[in-house]
C-alpha cells in the first residue's frame, strides 16, 4: 500500500456556541501507487475533510496517516510530499502564469534553467504552451484550471490531491478536463485522491470509488463493482436510479437465495452479504433491466406515468401496490403506453442484488 | 442537551488538551507562533497594561494604600454637584453629538449614494476632510469666526458680547464643533451600507405595491439601522474621549476628558486623574462592546462584501436636491472653516486687524521647527511599525485559529477605542519606574520560546537557557560602553557561527548587521556630532535649527531603549537559528542568541520609557493599529483562503506564504493602513499630550499651548502646518500606490475608518 489512512476520526471543536462536529469517522482507505481515487458524497459528507487531512490542512484526532512507509499525521502541509488542486484554482492573481506553475519550484530553490524547462514541460502536458506570459485574469476558467493542475504537476508529488476541481467549469469544459485529468494522470502514473460529488465525474475518473456518507465509508470499489453490488441502500441511490423492493429470504440455494417478493419467488445471486431464511431483505432493481411490455408474462401491473424523453421512455409501474420505474431504451419499441394501461414486468433475476433491510433487526 | 455533555469533566479534560496540543502544533511553525508572540507582547505592554495601571490607580494613595476619596466625592455636597454635572455634561455632549453626526452622516451617505449629486468626489473628500486634521483645528476656526472677536460676530454682525450673552463657548459651540469633527464616521459607515443594500429588496417591495415612504419605512431603514446604531455608538465613544475640542471650546461647561487632563498637568494628582477616567472609561467601554458585540452581529449586510452592481437612483427631485442642498451647505460650512484656519493664521491681529501678514510664520517656522519636525519624524518613523503589526494581527486574527484569538482581536481595538487620555497617564504610571518583575516575565516567555525553538531536545533546551540566561547576566555587569562593545561583537560572531554552520549567506549577514547596530550605540554621538558640529557654522535660522534636529534623530535611532532592542533581538535569534542541523551549533549559537537580549533586557531599569522618543511612537502606534487591523481584516477576508493552501501545499511555510503570497494580495491594505496611520500619528493630541517633554516637541501640544498663550495666529499656522503636512503624505502615498497597483484596484482610504 502507497498511501493508507487507518481509522481515522476527526472532530471539530465546538465554535460559537454549537456542539463539536464528527465529520469523518473511524475511515479506513488503501491507495495503490499509481492510482486515481476518487472520494464521493453529498456534501457535508466528510470527503473534503478526508481530503485535507491527507493534505495537512487538518489533522485527525484519532488514526494514522502513513505515506510510503511513513507515517505523518502531524507534518504540516509544506513537509507532505503532496500537491493540491483547489476547487476555486487559488490562482496567485498577482503572478503570471509562468510564475504561478514556478512557485513550489522556487520555493526549494531550483537552479533557473531547471525551473524553466520543468515549467515549459508542464505548460505542453496541459496545453497551455505560450500562455506563460499572461496574467491570471486573462485567462478562462478552463485554461485558470489548467494552470492550477499544471502547478501542482511540475511538483511531480508523491500524491496529487483534487478537490472538486471541475465543479466551476460548464457542462462541456467539465466533460473535456475530465478525460484531460484522466489522460495526464495515466500518462504520469501518479497516485491521485479526487473528491466530487458527481458521480459520472467519478464513474469515468476512477481506478477506485469511495462513497461516503455521514463521515463513514459506505462502500470502496471499482466502478463496475459500485454500480453492480451496491452494498446499501444510499450506494445504490446515489450512484444511478434503482427501485427497492422489500422482500424475505426462503432459503439458501446452490449459487444464493431464493427470496420471495412481489408474490414470487425469485433467484438472487449470492454477492455481498449473507442472509439466514425467514430474513426481511432489500432488493435492488435498477430501472434499464426493467421490461415494460403489453404482453409476456412476468409481474402484471399498471401503468401509472409515462414519460417519453426521446432517447428512452420512462415509466412507472403499480405492481401489486409496489410502483417499480423501467425505462424502455429500444427504438422499436417507441409508442408510448398509456397511463393506466395493463401492462406485464419482467426483469432478469441474475442482475439483482439483495440487501438486508435497513432498520429491520438481522 | 450540549450543556449537559460539555459540563462532563471528560470533555472539559479532552477540550484542554485539545489545547495543549494545539500549541505544540502550533510551535511546529515557530514564525508563525513568534508573530503571535510578539502581538501579544506588543499589545499586553501598550494596550492592557497601561490602562490597567489607568483604571487601577485611581483606588490607590500614592503609598498604594486602597483608598475611594475620589470616588467619595462624587456623592458628597461639597465636590459632588461639580463633578456630578460634569458628568452629565459629557454625556450630554456624546448623546447629542452622536444623534447630530449620525444625521449628518446619512444626509451625505444618503446624498452620494443616491442622489448623485454633482461634484461626488470632491463631497467625499471634504467628508473625510476632518479625519485629517488635528483635533481642534475646526474649534479654533469656529471661534475665530464666531467667537468675541470673531470675523462673523464681530466684524460683519457688529455684535458686542456682554457678560452672560450665549456666545459660542459652551456646550451649542461643542457640539456643533463634534458633529463636524466626527460625522466623517458615519459617513463612511452608511454609505458601505447603502452601497451594499442590495436594489433588489426595494425594489420588490414596489413591485409588491408599497409606497416610497412605506418601503423606506419599512425596508430601507429597518436594513440600515445595525449602521445607524454602530455610528451612533462610535460617535458617543469619539465625543467622550475628545479632548482638543472641550479645552477649545467648552467655555465654562467641564466634561470628564479636561477634568483628567487638569488634574495631570495643574495638580500632578495621578490618583485623581485615574479616577475620573475610570469614570469615564466605563460608559466607553460599554458603548464599545454593545457596537462590538451586538450591533455588528445583527446586521443583515456584510460590510466586508462588494458593493452591489447597480444602485437605486432617487427619481423624486424634491427629496434629491433636498439632500444634494443639504450636502453641499454642509460642505461650504467644511470649506469656510478651513479657509479661516488658513487665513487666520495670516492676519495681522486676529478680531482688531485683518490684514495679512507674514509675522505669524516666521515665528512658527523658527521657533516651532523643532516641534514640526519632531512630530513628522516620529510619526513617520511609527508609520511602518504600526501598519506592518496591524497587517500580522489581521493575517492571525483571520487566517488563523487559536485560543485567545478572540482576545487579542479585542485588546488590539482596545487601544484606539479608549480616551487617549487615559492611555496616556498609563503610560506613564506603567513605563516611568517599571517592576523588573515586568521584565523578567516577558524575558521568561520570550526565552522559553527561543529554547523551544532552536533546542531539539529537553537537554539541548536546557542547556541553552540556562548557559544564555547566565550569559546575559554576567554580561550586564560590564561597563556600559564595553558591554556594547561585547554584545555587537558576539552578534556578528553569531553571524559567523550561522554562516558556517548553515552556508546561506544572507540570514548570516543580517544577523552581523543587527551586531554593528548593537555596537553603535557606542558611536551615536560621535556619528551625529559632525552634523550638530556643522550647524553652529551656519546662520542662525530654520535650516540650522533643522539640521541640528537630523543630528538628534539619527542619535534617537541608534539608541532605542535596550529592553525593546532585546525583543527584537529575539526575533532575529528565532528567524535564523531554528534551522541549524548540527548539535554543537545548534547550543553554541542558541547560548550566544539568548545571551544578548539577556544582557539587553536587564541593563539599566527595563521598560523605564518615559521622557524618550520611542513611548511617544509606541502611544501612536496604539492608537493607529485598529485602523490597520480593520483595513487588514476586511482585505484579508476578501482573498479566498485556499490561495494560501496552494502556496503551502506547494512547499512554502507560514512565513515563505505571507512573503510572497498575502502580503502582496494585501498591499492596498497596507498602504491605506499606511497612510491612515501617519495621519493619525500627526493629529493625536489626548494620548501624547502627558508624553510630551522638554527634548520632544509635538505640533498638537505646541498648538494648544501658543492657545492658552493667546498665540491664535500661531495656533492656525501650527493647524495649517499639519494640515497641509497630511495631505502631502496621503498624495504621496497614492501616487506610489497607482504605480505600484497599476491594474489592480487603487487603495480605498475609507476601508480604513
Amino acid at each position: 500500500m502507497y498511501l493508507t489512512l487507518e481509522n481515522i476520526t476527526k472532530v471539530f471543536p465546538p465554535r460559537g456556541g454549537a456542539t463539536e462536529v464528527t465529520a469523518v469517522k473511524n475511515v479506513n482507505l488503501e491507495i495503490n501507487k499509481g492510482e486515481l481515487v476518487t472520494l464521493l458524497g453529498p456534501s457535508g459528507c466528510g470527503k473534503t475533510t478526508t481530503l485535507r487531512m491527507i493534505a495537512g490542512f487538518e489533522f485527525p484526532t484519532s488514526g494514522e496517516i502513513v505515506l510510503d512507509g511513513k507515517q505523518i499525521n502531524q507534518l504540516p502541509p509544506h513537509k507532505r510530499d503532496m500537491s493540491m488542486v483547489f476547487q476555486s484554482y487559488a490562482i496567485f492573481p498577482h503572478l503570471t502564469v509562468f510564475e504561478n506553475i514556478a512557485y513550489g519550484l522556487n520555493v526549494q530553490k531550483l537552479p533557473k534553467d531547471q525551473i524553466k524547462r520543468r515549467v515549459d514541460k508542464a505548460l505542453d502536458l496541459v496545453h497551455l504552451e505560450g500562455y506563460g506570459s499572461r496574467a491570471p485574469n486573462q485567462l478562462s476558467g478552463g485554461q485558470q484550471q489548467r494552470v492550477a493542475l499544471a502547478r501542482a504537476l511540475v511538483m511531480e508529488p508523491k500524491v496529487l490531491l483534487m478537490d472538486e476541481p471541475l465543479s466551476n467549469l460548464d457542462a462541456k469544459l467539465r466533460e473535456e478536463m475530465r478525460m484531460e485529468i484522466r489522460r495526464i494522470q495515466q500518462e504520469l502514473n501518479i497516485t491521485s485522491v479526487y473528491v466530487t460529488h458527481d458521480q459520472i465525474e467519478a464513474m469515468t475518473l476512477s481506478d477506485k470509488i469511495v462513497i461516503m456518507n455521514n463521515g463513514i465509508i459506505e462502500q470502496t470499489g471499482t466502478p463496475v463493482e459500485i454500480y453492480r453490488y451496491p452494498s446499501s441502500r444510499f450506494v445504490a441511490n446515489f450512484i444511478g436510479r434503482a427501485n427497492f423492493v422489500p422482500g424475505v429470504v426462503e432459503e439458501r440455494t446452490a449459487t444464493g437465495f431464493a427470496i420471495n417478493a412481489l408474490g414470487k419467488v425469485l433467484q438472487v445471486q449470492k454477492a455481498r452479504h449473507d442472509f439466514t431464511p425467514g430474513q426481511p431483505v432489500t432488493l435492488i432493481i435498477r430501472p434499464e433491466i426493467v421490461q415494460v411490455q403489453q404482453n409476456g408474462g412476468g409481474y402484471e401491473g399498471t401503468i401509472k406515468r409515462a414519460v417519453y424523453l426521446g432517447n428512452l421512455v420512462e415509466y412507472e409501474v403499480d405492481v401489486s401496490g409496489q410502483v417499480i420505474s423501467g425505462v424502455e431504451t429500444d427504438p422499436t419499441h417507441m409508442e408510448v403506453l398509456p397511463a393506466g394501461s395493463k401492462v406485464s414486468v419482467r426483469f432478469p433475476e441474475a442482475l439483482i442484488q439483495a440487501i438486508p433491510m435497513e432498520g429491520a433487526n438481522a | 442537551m450540549s450543556t449537559l455533555e460539555t459540563s462532563s469533566p471528560g470533555r472539559t479534560f479532552s477540550g484542554l488538551r485539545r489545547r495543549v496540543r494545539e500549541f505544540s502544533l502550533i510551535s511546529r511553525d515557530p514564525v508563525l507562533f513568534l508573530s503571535l508572540l510578539i502581538a501579544g507582547i506588543i499589545i499586553f505592554l501598550f494596550v492592557v497594561l497601561p490602562i490597567y495601571r489607568t483604571v487601577s490607580g485611581g483606588f490607590f494613595d500614592k503609598e498604594g494604600v486602597w483608598d475611594l476619596k475620589y470616588f467619595a466625592r462624587y456623592f458628597d455636597n461639597y465636590y459632588g454637584p461639580n463633578l456630578r454635572r460634569a458628568f452629565y455634561d459629557t454625556m450630554t455632549m456624546g448623546l447629542l453629538t452622536a444623534v447630530f453626526g449620525t444625521v449628518v452622516g446619512f444626509i451625505f451617505a444618503y446624498a452620494t449614494v443616491r442622489c448623485s449629486p454633482p461634484g461626488k468626489k470632491i463631497i467625499h473628500w471634504l467628508a473625510l476632510l476632518p479625519t485629517v486634521s488635528p483635533p481642534f483645528a475646526l474649534a479654533l476656526s469656529l471661534i475665530l469666526l464666531f467667537g468675541r472677536n470673531g470675523l462673523i460676530t464681530k466684524k460683519l454682525l457688529g455684535i458686542q458680547f456682554v457678560q452672560g450673552m450665549n456666545d459660542i463657548y459652551g456646550m451649542d459651540g461643542l457640539v456643533l464643533v463634534q458633529t463636524i469633527t466626527f460625522f466623517s464616521v458615519a459617513y463612511l459607515i452608511l454609505r458601505a451600507m447603502l452601497e451594499r443594500l442590495n436594489p433588489a429588496m426595494e425594489e420588490a417591495a414596489a413591485s409588491l405595491g408599497a409606497s416610497r415612504i412605506h418601503i423606506f419605512r419599512t425596508v430601507t431603514l429597518p436594513l440600515l439601522i445595525p449602521g445607524i446604531a454602530g455610528s451612533f455608538l462610535l460617535l458617543f465613544v469619539e465625543s467622550l474621549a475628545d479632548l482638543g475640542n472641550p479645552l477649545f471650546i467648552a467655555g465654562n461647561k467641564t466634561v470628564l476628558s479636561a477634568q483628567i487632563y487638569l488634574a495631570v498637568i495643574g495638580e500632578y494628582d495621578y490618583q485623581k486623574a485615574s479616577a475620573l477616567s475610570f469614570v469615564l472609561i466605563i460608559p466607553t467601554l460599554v458603548l464599545f462592546l454593545v457596537q462590538r458585540y451586538y450591533v455588528n452581529r445583527r446586521s443583515y449586510i456584510s460590510v466586508t462584501g462588494k458593493p452591489a452592481i447597480s444602485q437605486i437612483t432617487e427619481k423624486d427631485p424634491f427629496i434629491r436636491w433636498g439632500f444634494n442642498g443639504l450636502t453641499y451647505l454642509i460642505c461650504a460650512f467644511v470649506i469656510l472653516l478651513y479657509a479661516t484656519i488658513v487665513y487666520g493664521s495670516f492676519s495681522f491681529t486676529w478680531g482688531v486687524d485683518f490684514t495679512p501678514t507674514l509675522r505669524h510664520w516666521n515665528l512658527t517656522v523658527t521657533r516651532g521647527v523643532e516641534a514640526i519636525l519632531d512630530t513628522t519624524f516620529l510619526s513617520a518613523l511609527a508609520t511602518p511599525f504600526a501598519a506592518l503589526l496591524g497587517m500580522v494581527i489581521a493575517w492571525l486574527v483571520v487566517r488563523k485559529n487559536f485560543s485567545g484569538k478572540e482576545v487579542l482581536d479585542f485588546s488590539s481595538n482596545l487601544g484606539g477605542a479608549v480616551p487617549g487620555t487615559i492611555l496616556g497617564i498609563g503610560f506613564i504610571m506603567a513605563f516611568n519606574k517599571p517592576p523588573l518583575a515586568l521584565a523578567v516575565a516577558i524575558y521568561a516567555l520570550l526565552a522559553l520560546f527561543y529554547a523551544q525553538v532552536v533546542g531539539k531536545n529537553a537537554a539541548e533546551r536546557l542547556a541553552i537557557l540556562i548557559l544564555g540566561t547566565l550569559g546575559g547576566v554576567a554580561l550586564t555587569r560590564l561597563e556600559a560602553k564595553t558591554m556594547y562593545f561585547a554584545l555587537g561583537g558576539l552578534f556578528i560572531l553569531l553571524g559567523g557561527l550561522v554562516f558556517v554552520a548553515n552556508k546561506k549567506f544572507w540570514p548570516a549577514v543580517v544577523v552581523a548587521l543587527v551586531g554593528v547596530y548593537v555596537m553603535s550605540t557606542n558611536w551615536a554621538v560621535q556619528i551625529a556630532k559632525p552634523l550638530s558640529d556643522y550647524t553652529r557654522t551656519m546662520e542662525r535660522g530654520f535650516w540650522s535649527n533643522a539640521l541640528f534636529q537630523f543630528a538628534d534623530y539619527l542619535k534617537t535611532l541608534l539608541q532605542p531603549p535596550p529592553s525593546l532592542v532585546a525583543i527584537a533581538l529575539f526575533v532575529v535569534g528565532v528567524m535564523v537559528l531554528n534551522s541549524l542541523r548540527q548539535r554543537g551549533w545548534r547550543i553554541g549559537g542558541g547560548v550566544l542568541g539568548l545571551a544578548v537580549p539577556c544582557a539587553l533586557m536587564f541593563t539599566g531599569i527595563p521598560f523605564a520609557l518615559v521622557g524618550g522618543a520611542y513611548i511617544i511612537m509606541a502611544a501612536y502606534i496604539v492608537r493607529s493599529l485598529p485602523a490597520s487591523v480593520r483595513a487588514g481584516v476586511a482585505s484579508l477576508q476578501q482573498i479566498d483562503p485556499s490561495i494560501e493552501e496552494a502556496s503551502n501545499s506547494l512547499g512554502a511555510d507560514a512565513q515563505y506564504t505571507f512573503r510572497k503570497v498575502t502580503l502582496p494580495l494585501i498591499l492596498p491594505a497596507l498602504l491605506a493602513g499606511l497612510i491612515f496611520s501617519f495621519t493619525r500619528h500627526m493629529t493625536s493630541l489626548s494620548a501624547i499630550i502627558f508624553l510630551v517633554n522638554a527634548k520632544w516637541r509635538i505640533v498638537t501640544a505646541s498648538i494648544l499651548s501658543e492657545w492658552e498663550q493667546g498665540g491664535v495666529s500661531i495656533a492656525a499656522a501650527y493647524s495649517t502646518v499639519i494640515i497641509v503636512l497630511v495631505l502631502l503624505a496621503i498624495a504621496v502615498l497614492n501616487l506610489i500606490t497607482a504605480k505600484m497597483l497599476r491594474g489592480r484596484g487603487g487603495v480605498d482610504i475609507s476601508q480604513t475608518m
